[in-house]
């Protein structure tokens, strides 16, 4: 495998429904583990297979509970698929949500190096990239300040900056962009441009097509778990409405 | 080439072989190293007396119990207050690291849920931080020492040594409940009363040579429980150079190192097994 590829096959991630939610043993005992057999499995995702070429661009599409987070997370690592392979190969930039490990009672300059190291960065690499990090952040009059003082603005700001500054080979965006004022928004989408210029292999999750478009050739349409397309960025789009408006309606009758 | 080196970052597949665990929790020991720090730095920030109430904790539970045993119940043990010191800081380690440790992938589960990384951080960061304070004790320990006139022997060079092993325990048990904690959030309840009896099942407040003989079934019973009771081989680590002044026997030092290693093993392979599923759980 190359470097920035992902390759899925045939994967599926169930969740178990129970009827009854049992945490505790207590009730685990009194229903004699009944919850066990009475088990309900929900298919997230089934069947789903797609290679990304090293430096492509795909924009993945679906309604709400279709399956577009699940599949990230199955990229990103955090979900392992219960059948079926997802291989990503090298180092991936999840920003799924931006500041995901930050504590607030630290200031932002303990926040960076803790994020990094939530990224498998050492120190050292960490100091290397500080000040690029607060440059890009434009918080060094705040980076002493514990974060929980930051406004959302502020803290989503740190969070793109650390993100972008992780080498990634794959960089994966779950509608982050929404966050911040527009100026730095152009900044975030300025940066993807660049990564996308330097060969890293992109996946975005976006529910506007103007912004999928700006930046992805690719789509893959999700609907209810199953890939519903992949191809084109604007014939997914055609084919994304048509699966929100509901079924398609049969031949119609012209009268006439 | 230092671009090359850093990118340097185990792929990542579905299916992870044993080996790759281990080394991608390598690959994360300094993550470990700063969650350690954060745990300490929030823990003791506007906190008057910071980590002396770290030191201060053991002293107090140490005076209290030295009434209660030295002056009701008569306790013949020389230098009493000690030979408790001795066996209640490794315990309060060693309980307080689980206590605190089989919550830390539930408090964690914001990151656990957004950010792929080896899940046995959290648990291990909290026997590391536990680890820490065990060190700060040992100063008002080495203090109590000087004060009661305990000789400083050779042996205590073996105390590093000690805590090392005691620490290897500690996180395959850790381990083990923080992932049995994912699945049945009442453990930390249990666990809470199996750590109440177990102090008083374990030679912390007294010694198992100190108990002498007798005939009745129900102390040949709680005899044969101390013999399989692993801290009974685990506790001596530490007080045998602190409060008798020698080097741990060697048949204890060999169950001690044995039951530690296996316990880290099952510990470990344990949550290994489970950690893909918690995020299902949380």
């Amino acid at each position: 495998m190359k470097t920035g590829e992902i390759r899925i096959r045939d994967a599926g991630v169930s969740y178990r429904l129970y009827r009854e939610k049992v945490s505790t043993l207590k009730e685990a005992v009194v229903n004699r583990f009944r919850h066990l057999r009475s088990v309900e499995v929900f298919w997230a995702l089934r069947r789903i297979s797609l290679d990304i070429q090293p430096g492509e661009a795909i924009a993945l599409v679906g309604h709400n509970g279709s399956g577009k987070s699940t599949l990230l997370k199955t990229i990103a690592g955090v979900l392992e698929p219960t059948e079926g392979q997802v291989l990503v190969q090298g180092r991936i930039s999840p920003m799924i949500e931006l500041g995901a490990g930050f504590d607030g009672e630290l200031s932002g300059r303990d926040n960076i190096f803790l994020n990094g190291a939530l990224f498998g960065f050492s120190r050292k690499q960490m100091e290397r990239k500080f000040d690029r990090i607060v440059a890009f952040s434009e918080l060094a009059d705040f980076i002493d300040m514990p974060i929980k003082n930051y406004s959302s603005g502020m803290y989503a700001r740190l969070g793109f900056a650390i993100a972008q500054d992780v080498e990634p080979d794959v960089l994966i965006v779950d509608e982050v962009l929404a966050v911040g004022d527009e100026r730095f928004q152009e900044k975030c989408k300025a940066r993807i441009r660049d990564f996308r210029a330097a060969g890293v292999t992109f996946c975005f999750v976006s529910h506007s097509f103007e912004a999928a478009k700006e930046l992805c050739p690719r789509a893959a349409v999700l609907h209810h778990g199953r890939l519903a397309f992949d191809g084109p960025v604007d014939q997914g789009w055609e084919r994304y409405r048509e699966l929100e408006r509901g079924p398609a309606p049969g031949p119609q009758i012209e009268a006439g | 080439m230092t671009e090359v080196a850093e990118r340097a970052v185990p792929a990542i597949a579905t299916s992870r072989t044993r080996r790759s665990a281990i080394a991608d929790l390598f690959h994360y020991r300094q993550l470990v190293a700063m969650l350690v720090v954060r745990e300490l730095k929030v823990r003791y920030k506007r906190s008057l007396l910071g980590m002396l109430w770290t030191m201060l904790n053991p002293l107090l539970l140490m005076a209290v119990y030295t009434v209660v045993f030295a002056t009701i119940m008569r306790s013949p043990q020389r230098n009493f207050a000690l030979f408790l010191l001795s066996g209640l800081l490794p315990w309060l380690f060693f309980s307080t690291a689980i206590l605190q440790g089989l919550t830390s992938i539930l408090t964690n589960q914001e990151l656990i849920r957004k950010v792929r990384l080896p899940q046995a951080v959290f648990p291990l960061s909290v026997v590391g931080s536990n680890l820490v304070n065990f060190a700060l004790s040992l100063f008002p320990l080495f203090l109590l020492m000087a004060v009661v006139r305990q000789r400083f022997t050779p042996a205590l060079l073996f105390l590093p040594a000690g805590i090392f092993v005691l620490a290897l325990f500690t996180s395959g048990v850790t381990l083990l409940f923080s992932t049995f904690t994912v699945f049945f959030r009442d453990v930390r309840h249990l666990t809470e009363v199996l750590l109440q009896m177990l102090l008083y099942l374990s030679p912390v407040l007294y010694d198992q040579q100190l108990l002498g003989e007798r005939s009745e079934w129900w102390f040949r019973a709680f005899n044969l429980f101390l013999r399989l009771n692993p801290l009974t081989y685990l506790l001596p680590l530490f007080r045998d150079p602190v409060y008798y002044g020698r080097l741990p026997s060697l048949p204890v030092l060999a169950i001690a190192s044995l039951e530690s290693a296996l316990m880290l093993a099952v510990g470990f392979l344990v949550f290994h097994r489970l950690a893909p599923r918690h995020v299902h759980y949380l």
